[in-house]
C-alpha cells in the first residue's frame, strides 16, 4: 500500500477555478481539500467541487466506450469508438459536406478550444454551445462595445458591488468564486442587488430591486436616465471615450423612469435612488449574471449596462470594472484555429446570416440545428458528436431538442454517466473528470489568471476530453500532437515555460494595469466605447441598446395570459447541482431530493397548496411537477422553478427527463430570439400551477 | 464553564451546504447521518449543530451512560459503549445528535479533533465562502485540545 501524495490541481465542477488539494492513495482520490494557495477561492471549496469523489468512483459511471446494439449498450474498445465515429463522419462529408457534422459542447469548459480546433480542421461551421446566451454572449456584446469583457473588479476595492442577477456565493460566477466577491463585501463595500427574488444576498442588500423577470433591459436604460438628466457620468470620460453619445442620449429619452417603472415593476424612486448610489459610489463594480443574456435582450442589456460602467469611470478602474490581461499563453481561438475555416464553409454557418453576432464569436444557435435535423433545411445536419452537454434537459423547447436528436442518424456523446440524452446516441465515450486531466484551466476566461489542473489519477478507461478530439482528429487526418501534454507546452510556449514547470508554478496571471484605453484607446473600430455600435449598423441591426417586451408576458401575449397569468421564471438555481449535472451524486442529492418551484404565500394559498407539495407547472408547451417552496420575497404573480432536472435514478431510457423538466415549458421560436446573437429567452414564459394530487 | 465548540454565525451562512459536504467526506459518511445542516428558510439559512452543551442534555439522557465529557471538556459519544437506543437523538435541544443507521450508533460532531491536532480548522470551516464556521473556547482551552489530540 502507498502512502497518500497530494496533488494540487483545479476544480472544474462548474465553471471551475478553485484551487483543489487531492489526497491519492492507491492511485485513488480518497479526499479533496480546498488549496488555501488558490488566488481564485483562497482554500474555499463549494459542495458540487467537495463531492467529486463521489462522482468518480460512482457505481453508475460508464469508464469504457460503448455502442448501441440491438440488443442494448455494449462495451467496444477506444479503436472501435473511434473507428466507427471517423468512417461515420467521413462518409457524411463525401456524401453532404462537413457542415452536416454538428460538434457541440454545453456549458462553457476548458476542452472549447481543441473542441474548435477539431470542427475547424473538420471543415464544419456548426459549433453549438451554451454560449449564444451564456458567457459567450455577454463577450461578443462587450467585444463590440468596448474590446472585452468588463469584469468586476473585487480585489481592488469596490465601494460598492451591484449584484445583477446572479449570487455569487451560490452559483459559478465565471471570473472570481464567492469567496472574493464577500470578502470585499466585508470590507465595507456597499450592496445592491437586483433579482426578482429575495435570497441571501438580496437580504443583505443596501438597495435591493425586484424586478419583473426578463426586463433587465429596460432597468438599465433607466439608470442612464437618472444619471444623464441629473448630469452624474464623468464628463470627460463621454467627451473622449464615447461613440455616439448623442445618439444614445436620444435613445435613453425614450425610457422615463415612468415608463421603466411600468416596465419593471420597480418603483420609480427606487430606480432613482439606486443610480445616484451606482453613479456616485467609486468605485462600483457590477456583477452580472447569466438571467441578463437568456432573452431578447441579450445584447442590448449587456452593452448598456457596459454603458453604465464606462460613463461612471468605472471601466477598467481599480474597484470598477476591470479589463483584464490574460497572461500571455496562446489564446483559445488561436489554437482552436478559427482561420483554418475556408469563407466559403464560414458562410454555411447554420443561421450565421441572421445571427451576425453568434456567427462573430463562431456560434450557432440549437433551434438552427433541430431545425436542420428535422425538416432538412437548409440542408440536413448528419451526424454530431456532443461533449459535456445534455441538451434534451438544457434548452429550450426540450420536446424539439429530444425530437431532433432522436431523428439525427449518428450520435456520439461524451459524458460521465447515461444521460437523457445519452440515451439516444449511438457511441457512448467516457470522459475524465477534472481529476482525471492535465489543462490549463481557465484559459477561456477573462480574469487574468490560468490555473494548473494536474492529473490525480486514472480511472479505467476514461480519457480527458481534450485527448478524445485529438486521438478523433487524428483519425480523421488532423494535425495534432503525440501526448496531451505536448499540447500544453504549445499553449504555453508565449509564456515562456513548459507544462511540466507550470505545474509546480500553479498559475500565471497577467499583468496588471488599469486605464489602458488612455494609451492606446478601446479595442473598436472607433477606438472608443460604442455606445452607438458601428458594427451593429454595419450588419444591419439596431445600433443602440433598446428593451423589447418580453416575448411571452401578460403585456405582449395578453390573450395567453388568460390561460397562464403566471410569469414563470425558469432558472432557479441551487448550490450542489450545475445545470443538469450531480444528481447522481448522493451527498449532493440528500441535500436537494426533489426540484423545487418557489411560489408566493398568497399565490398558493389560492391554489391550495402547501410546502412540500408537488404542483403542476403548465406553460402553452408542456406539463411538469416539482414541489412547492413558498416564499414571501418573490412577487405573488411570479412562479420561480429550478431547472436542469431528470432522475438518474430512473433506469429505463430517458431518465424521466420529461417530469421535472422546466424547458418542456420554455419556448425557442426564433421571434423570441435575440436578433442580433441568436440568445435564447430560457427564462421567462407564462405559465399557470395547480397542486398535484396524484403525485 | 469554558468550553471548546464550533460556532457559525447564523447571520451570514448563506446557505451552500459546503460545509455538509465537507463534513461527510472529513468523516466518511453517507446519506443519513448529518453532522452539520443547514435549513432553508430563504431567505434564510439555519445551521443545525452540536453546541458541546456544558450540561449536556444527550448526556443525561444517555442510559448507559455512553456520552462522555472527555477531560478537556468535550461532549463525545464513546462507540463502544453506546447500544444504539436512540434516547439522546430527540434529547437534544438542537436537533444535532445523529444517528447512523449503518453502524446503528450515535454520531455526533467531534469538532474535527484530529484536524485541530494538526493545527488545521475543522473540515466545514475549512471551506465555507463566508468565513461564517469558528471554533469557541478559551484559547488556553483550544490550545489544550490541540495538545492532547497531537499527543
Ligand atoms: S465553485 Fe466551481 S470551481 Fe469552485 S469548488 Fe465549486 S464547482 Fe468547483
Ligand atoms: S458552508 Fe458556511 S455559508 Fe455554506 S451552508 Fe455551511 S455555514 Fe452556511
Ligand atoms: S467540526 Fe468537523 S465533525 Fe463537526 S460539523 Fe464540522 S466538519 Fe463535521
Amino acid at each position: 500500500m502507498e502512502a497518500v501524495t497530494q496533488v494540487r490541481t483545479v476544480c472544474r465542477s462548474c465553471h471551475g477555478g478553485c484551487g483543489v488539494i487531492a489526497h491519492v492513495k492507491d492511485n485513488k482520490v480518497i479526499k479533496v481539500e480546498g488549496d488555501p494557495s488558490s488566488p481564485i477561492s483562497h482554500g474555499t471549496l463549494c459542495a458540487k467541487g467537495l463531492a467529486i469523489t463521489q462522482l468518480v468512483y460512482h457505481p453508475d459511471r460508464i469508464t469504457h466506450p460503448m455502442k448501441k446494439t440491438d440488443a442494448g449498450w455494449a462495451r467496444i474498445t477506444w479503436d472501435e469508438a473511434l473507428d466507427t465515429i471517423a468512417n461515420k463522419f467521413k462518409r457524411v462529408i463525401a456524401e453532404y459536406g462537413p457542415e452536416s457534422i454538428v460538434v457541440s459542447q454545453g456549458t462553457g469548459r476548458d476542452y472549447e478550444s481543441h473542441l474548435y480546433r477539431f470542427a475547424n480542421l473538420l471543415g464544419t461551421p456548426n459549433v453549438l454551445t451554451a454560449g449564444h446566451m451564456c458567457y459567450v454572449s455577454r463577450v461578443a456584446s462587450t467585444l463590440i462595445t468596448c474590446g472585452t469583457l468588463p469584469v468586476a473588479d473585487y480585489m481592488g476595492g469596490p465601494k460598492l458591488i451591484v449584484l445583477w442577477g446572479v449570487n455569487p456565493l451560490w452559483t459559478n460566477p465565471d471570473e472570481y468564486k464567492g469567496e472574493v466577491f464577500w470578502q470585499a463585501y466585508e470590507k465595507g463595500a456597499k450592496l445592491m442587488v437586483v433579482d426578482p427574488r429575495k435570497g441571501f444576498t438580496a437580504e443583505k442588500a443596501d438597495l435591493w430591486l425586484q424586478i419583473r423577470p426578463g426586463t433587465d433591459a429596460a432597468l438599465v436604460l433607466g439608470f442612464h436616465s437618472v444619471i444623464i438628466e441629473e448630469e452624474l457620468y464623468d464628463k470627460e470620460f463621454v467627451a473622449n471615450y464615447v461613440h455616439g453619445w448623442d445618439a444614445f442620449k436620444d435613445r435613453v429619452k425614450e425610457y422615463s423612469l415612468d415608463r421603466v417603472q411600468e416596465i419593471t415593476w420597480i418603483d420609480k424612486n427606487l430606480i432613482r435612488q439606486a443610480a445616484r448610489m451606482y453613479a456616485t459610489t467609486k468605485p462600483a463594480a457590477i456583477h452580472w449574471g447569466v438571467p441578463t443574456e437568456q432573452t431578447n435582450n441579450c445584447v442590448s442589456y449587456t452593452r448598456a449596462a457596459t454603458g453604465l460602467m464606462a460613463i461612471t469611470g468605472n471601466l477598467d478602474a481599480p474597484g470598477g470594472n476591470a479589463l483584464f490581461v490574460n497572461p500571455p499563453t496562446r489564446t483559445v481561438a488561436e489554437f482552436a484555429q478559427h482561420k483554418a475555416l475556408s469563407p466559403e464553409q464560414q458562410k454555411k454557418r447554420l443561421g450565421g446570416e441572421q445571427f451576425k453576432l453568434g456567427a462573430r464569436v463562431a456560434l450557432i444557435n440549437p433551434k438552427k440545428a433541430w431545425d436542420a435535423m428535422l425538416t432538412g433545411k437548409p440542408y440536413p445536419l448528419k451526424a454530431g458528436i456532443l461533449c459535456g452537454t445534455n441538451p434534451v434537459v438544457t434548452r429550450a423547447n426540450a420536446k424539439e431538442a429530444y425530437a431532433a436528436l432522436s431523428k439525427i442518424e449518428f450520435l456520439a456523446v461524451i459524458d460521465f454517466f447515461m444521460t437523457p440524452t445519452a440515451d439516444l446516441a449511438h457511441i457512448f465515450l467516457p470522459s475524465g473528470t477534472w481529476l482525471e486531466q492535465n489543462h490549463i484551466a481557465d484559459n477561456w476566461k477573462r480574469h487574468g489568471y490560468v490555473l494548473a489542473r494536474q492529473k490525480a489519477v486514472q480511472v479505467d478507461e476514461c480519457w480527458q476530453d481534450h485527448k478524445i478530439f485529438m486521438e478523433l482528429g487524428k483519425r480523421m487526418g488532423q494535425q495534432w500532437w503525440d501526448t496531451v501534454e505536448q499540447a500544453l507546452d504549445y499553449l504555453l510556449e508565449p509564456a515562456g515555460i513548459t507544462w511540466e514547470q507550470f505545474k509546480d508554478k500553479g498559475y500565471l496571471r497577467g499583468e496588471m494595469v488599469y486605464h489602458k484605453y488612455k494609451q492606446r484607446g478601446f479595442s473598436t473600430p472607433t477606438k472608443k466605447v460604442e455606445l452607438y455600435s458601428t458594427i451593429m449598423e454595419k450588419w444591419g441591426y439596431d445600433p443602440l441598446p433598446k428593451y423589447v417586451e418580453v416575448p411571452e408576458s401578460p403585456i405582449s401575449k395578453p390573450e395567453v395570459a388568460k390561460k397562464f397569468p403566471y410569469i414563470l421564471d425558469a432558472g432557479l438555481r441551487t448550490p450542489t447541482f450545475f445545470h443538469s449535472a450531480n444528481r447522481q451524486v448522493p451527498w449532493l442529492r440528500e441535500i436537494r431530493e426533489f426540484p423545487i418551484v418557489e411560489i408566493h404565500p398568497a399565490t398558493a394559498q389560492k391554489h391550495n397548496i402547501a410546502e412540500g407539495d408537488w404542483v403542476y407547472i403548465e406553460s402553452p408547451r408542456g406539463r411538469i411537477k416539482q414541489r412547492a417552496r413558498l416564499n414571501e420575497g418573490i412577487h405573488p404573480q411570479v412562479i420561480v422553478a429550478e431547472h436542469g432536472w431528470f432522475y438518474p435514478e430512473m433506469k429505463e431510457d430517458g431518465h424521466g427527463w420529461n417530469i421535472s423538466n422546466v424547458n418542456l415549458l420554455t419556448d425557442n421560436a426564433y421571434e423570441t430570439l435575440d436578433p442580433a446573437m441568436g440568445s435564447t429567452n430560457l427564462r421567462v414564459c407564462l405559465c399557470n400551477i395547480a397542486r398535484c394530487d396524484d403525485a | 464553564m469554558n468550553r471548546v465548540s464550533l460556532y457559525i454565525d447564523k447571520k451570514n451562512c448563506m446557505g451552500c451546504h459546503a460545509c455538509e459536504a465537507a463534513c461527510k467526506q472529513e468523516h466518511g459518511l453517507g446519506v443519513g447521518p448529518q453532522l452539520v445542516r443547514v435549513i432553508e428558510k430563504v431567505p434564510q439559512f439555519i445551521p443545525i449543530y452540536c453546541h458541546q452543551c456544558g450540561n449536556a442534555p444527550c448526556k443525561r439522557a444517555c442510559p448507559v451512560d455512553a456520552i462522555v465529557t472527555n477531560d478537556l471538556g468535550i461532549v463525545l459519544v464513546v462507540k463502544e459503549n453506546c447500544i444504539g437506543c436512540r434516547e439522546c437523538v430527540p434529547a437534544c435541544p438542537f436537533g444535532a445528535m445523529q444517528f447512523d443507521e449503518k453502524t446503528a450508533l450515535a454520531l455526533m460532531c467531534d469538532v474535527c479533533i484530529h484536524r485541530l491536532a494538526e493545527g488545521k480548522a475543522p473540515a466545514c470551516a475549512s471551506v465555507c465562502a463566508t468565513h461564517c464556521i469558528s471554533i469557541v473556547g478559551t484559547q488556553k482551552k483550544t490550545a489544550a485540545v490541540f495538545e492532547r489530540a497531537a499527543a
